[in-house]
């Protein structure tokens, strides 16, 4: 009688163990997980002076000066698939009593425009400096120019200058970016 | 990215573990006991375990979430729960597994009274603690964490793939006193460790003065990777040759180690008995195959520097991008060095007070399994302590005990385990003897086994011997 009664138990456990299983569960989720950082990179910066604007030894005034810079993290292929939205923030500080174009033009590998963008600076005095912030919001089929591009030229244009124009352009930037893996 | 991280979820829960065999420990029935404690009582004359399938061990566990607290089948989103979990667990919460398979073991009392025995095991061994800060950078970003230093020396994890040989003593010095000991050589075939990293990372706001909008520091810097076993891997095609190759440093073609396990039982009365034993008491040392990788430093990064230089028409401007690349490297480089380490193996500690009842006495006049005079109690109670040595300090947990002969053939133990996973952890164990073929099966979390998606740990040991009883 024992013996029968130790050997159910025994039974029991063996069965208990064999059909221990896995419910409630839906490994079928794993397709909706989705990584959604959102990243805050510094972009570009400079200081450029009036006296950038002014050729002195000819005596004649530049009204572009341009810079160009690789952001070869742009166009690479994890990013593009990745990327949903891209949110660029420049300050300028400006104590240069004129006005500024400044323009980035994203170049792809091969040198061809993929996208654009440009804001207009207001003027300041050197004593009282204004501040203009500009926010360029990329999303949608944008994010697919953008990502081609790995450099961007930096143009900065002054309507008119002289050897006496005083004060600095100040610029600094970063670059919001909302992935998702 | 997203595979990986399911990768690690799927693990989650099905292999966390953390090597207690607490129902194994002072089980004397089982032959296997002697590699928990090598100083426990030993009932037989001889013991062989059948080649590859006198243990099968298992144990897998995660301390702060379940499979199920991810994948239940909810009308909630996955990720909500994954954001949630991501918070809820802390920096000492980790993931563990511990594979063994035993390929021989043997025993036997020579005529001085000494119990011998050997054998050869492959184990597994593998812990992640989580690095709860950088989850949430890679989960959320840095944008809500402005000002907070995310912490890179959470990073820590060890993994090891060993054969193991070994052979002990065990003898009883006086009726009250068992003690044992075994020496183990560990061939190492596989091995890698990130411990003791430090630095943080951490982005700040900029103030007026600043060069740009943000400052991103790494600061302080040194996190480290040392492998053995790895790099003569990693030129080789296929996984059947990487399998040959590794399989290959099973018979000392690795890196060699070497440690002792130590134990002892002590009756201190005819009811009560103290016992406790050290495994792995050792080191391995690699110095074979060995590479480490080392980054160290401190860096800010503040973006890229526009100077625009007065060019003429056609000349390329300055090489900004190449330059940051160089800074960063030259301020936090990477460095690969060949030196050799030493490892120390995970030191695992035993102990258990029993307190014992009824005479075990199944025929009247042949007490079979208590040959050499001792007293075999029908019942024990009692409790056990164990605990391993991690990178981040101790595991520990706590067993309250119940062991019962049921017959001759036929003994069982209950347990309940208080541990870093769980406060409910039942398991059950039992060992029977089929003519001279004993089988044994433990496993614990039973309470789990209905929906093993819910647990936190899963162990579970079994195997099968011939025992030959004295005569």
């Amino acid at each position: 009688m024992n013996k029968t009664l130790y050997q159910s138990i025994f039974l029991v456990c063996v069965c208990l163990f064999f059909t221990a299983c896995i419910k409630d569960t839906d490994f079928d989720q794993t397709e909706d997980i989705a990584l959604t950082p959102v990243v805050e990179l510094d972009l570009i910066y400079f200081n450029l002076r009036a006296s950038d604007f002014f050729d002195s030894i000819n005596s004649t005034p530049i009204l572009t000066v341009s810079d160009t810079t690789e952001i070869r993290f742009l166009d690479d292929s994890t990013l593009q698939e990745s990327l949903k939205r891209a949110e660029f923030y420049f300050k300028f500080t400006n104590s240069i009593p004129r006005n500024f174009q400044v323009d980035f033009q994203f170049l792809s590998e091969t040198n061809d425009t993929t996208y654009v963008a440009g804001t207009f600076v207001s003027e300041g005095l050197p004593a009282a400096p204004v501040i203009t912030e500009y926010i360029q919001n990329v999303e949608g089929d944008d994010i697919l120019s953008l990502t081609q591009a790995n450099k961007v030229v930096v143009s900065v244009t002054i309507p008119s200058s002289n050897e006496n124009l005083e004060g600095t352009l100040n610029l600094k930037s970063k670059t919001t970016y909302f992935l998702e893996y | 990215m997203r595979n990986i991280f399911t990768y690690i979820l799927s693990l989650v829960g099905f292999f966390a573990i953390s090597q207690n065999k607490q129902i194994l420990y002072g089980f004397d029935d089982i032959p296997q006991s002697l590699l928990v404690n090598p100083g426990s009582k030993v009932t037989q004359k001889k013991h062989y375990g059948i080649p590859f399938l006198s243990q099968i061990h298992f144990n897998g566990g995660s301390s702060g979430v379940s499979v199920y607290d991810i994948f239940k089948d909810g009308n909630d989103n996955i990720n909500d729960r994954i954001t949630q979990k991501i918070f809820e667990m802390k920096n000492t919460d980790f993931f563990t597994a511990t594979q063994q398979l035993e390929l021989i073991n043997f025993g036997w009392r020579a005529r001085n009274e000494i119990y011998f025995s050997g054998g050869i095991y492959q184990e597994f061994d593998f812990i992640a603690y989580f690095p709860r800060d950088l989850a949430i950078l890679a989960w959320e970003g840095n944008r809500d964490y402005l000002n907070y230093s995310f912490d890179l020396g959470e990073i820590s994890t060890t993994g090891d793939f060993m054969t193991v040989y070994h052979f002990g003593l065990n003898k009883k010095i006086n009726d009250k006193l068992t003690v044992g000991a075994r020496l183990k050589l560990y061939s190492s075939m596989f091995s890698y460790r990130s411990v003791n990293n430090t630095g943080t990372f951490t982005t700040r706001l900029g103030d007026e003065n600043s060069e740009n909008i943000y400052e991103h520091t790494v600061q302080n810097a040194d996190v480290s990777v040392e492998t053995s076993g790895y790099v003569s891997l990693r030129d080789l095609d296929g996984a059947s040759q990487v399998t040959s190759e590794i399989l290959g440093r099973a018979f000392f073609g690795g890196n060699i180690g070497v440690g002792v396990d130590l134990g002892f039982n002590y009756d201190i009365n005819e009811a009560w008995s103290l016992s406790a034993s050290a495994l792995d008491v050792g080191a391995i040392f690699h110095s074979k195959d060995v590479e480490s990788y080392r980054a160290q430093g401190t860096y800010t990064l503040d973006g890229i520097n526009l100077i625009f230089p007065p060019l003429n028409e056609g000349d390329p401007t300055f090489p900004y991008y190449d330059d940051l690349e160089d800074e960063i490297e030259r301020e936090i480089p990477i460095d690969t060095i060949q030196n050799s380490y030493t490892q120390f193996r995970p030191v695992k500690i035993n102990a258990g007070l029993s307190f014992g009842f009824g005479r075990f006495d199944m025929s009247g006049d042949c007490d079979c399994l208590n040959m050499d005079g001792g007293k075999l109690h029908k019942q024990n109670l009692g409790l056990q302590y164990y605990a391993i040595f991690r990178p981040k300090g101790p595991q520990m947990a706590g067993t309250l005990f119940y062991h019962r002969r049921l017959t001759e053939y036929l003994s069982a133990k209950a347990t309940y385990t208080v541990d870093s996973y769980s406060f409910s952890n039942v398991g059950l164990g039992i060992s029977a003897d089929i003519g001279k073929i004993n089988f044994y099966l433990a496993a614990d979390n039973l309470i789990r086994y209905s929906n093993l998606a819910k647990a936190k740990s899963v162990s579970l040991q079994l195997g099968f011997n011939i025992i030959i009883d004295e005569e």
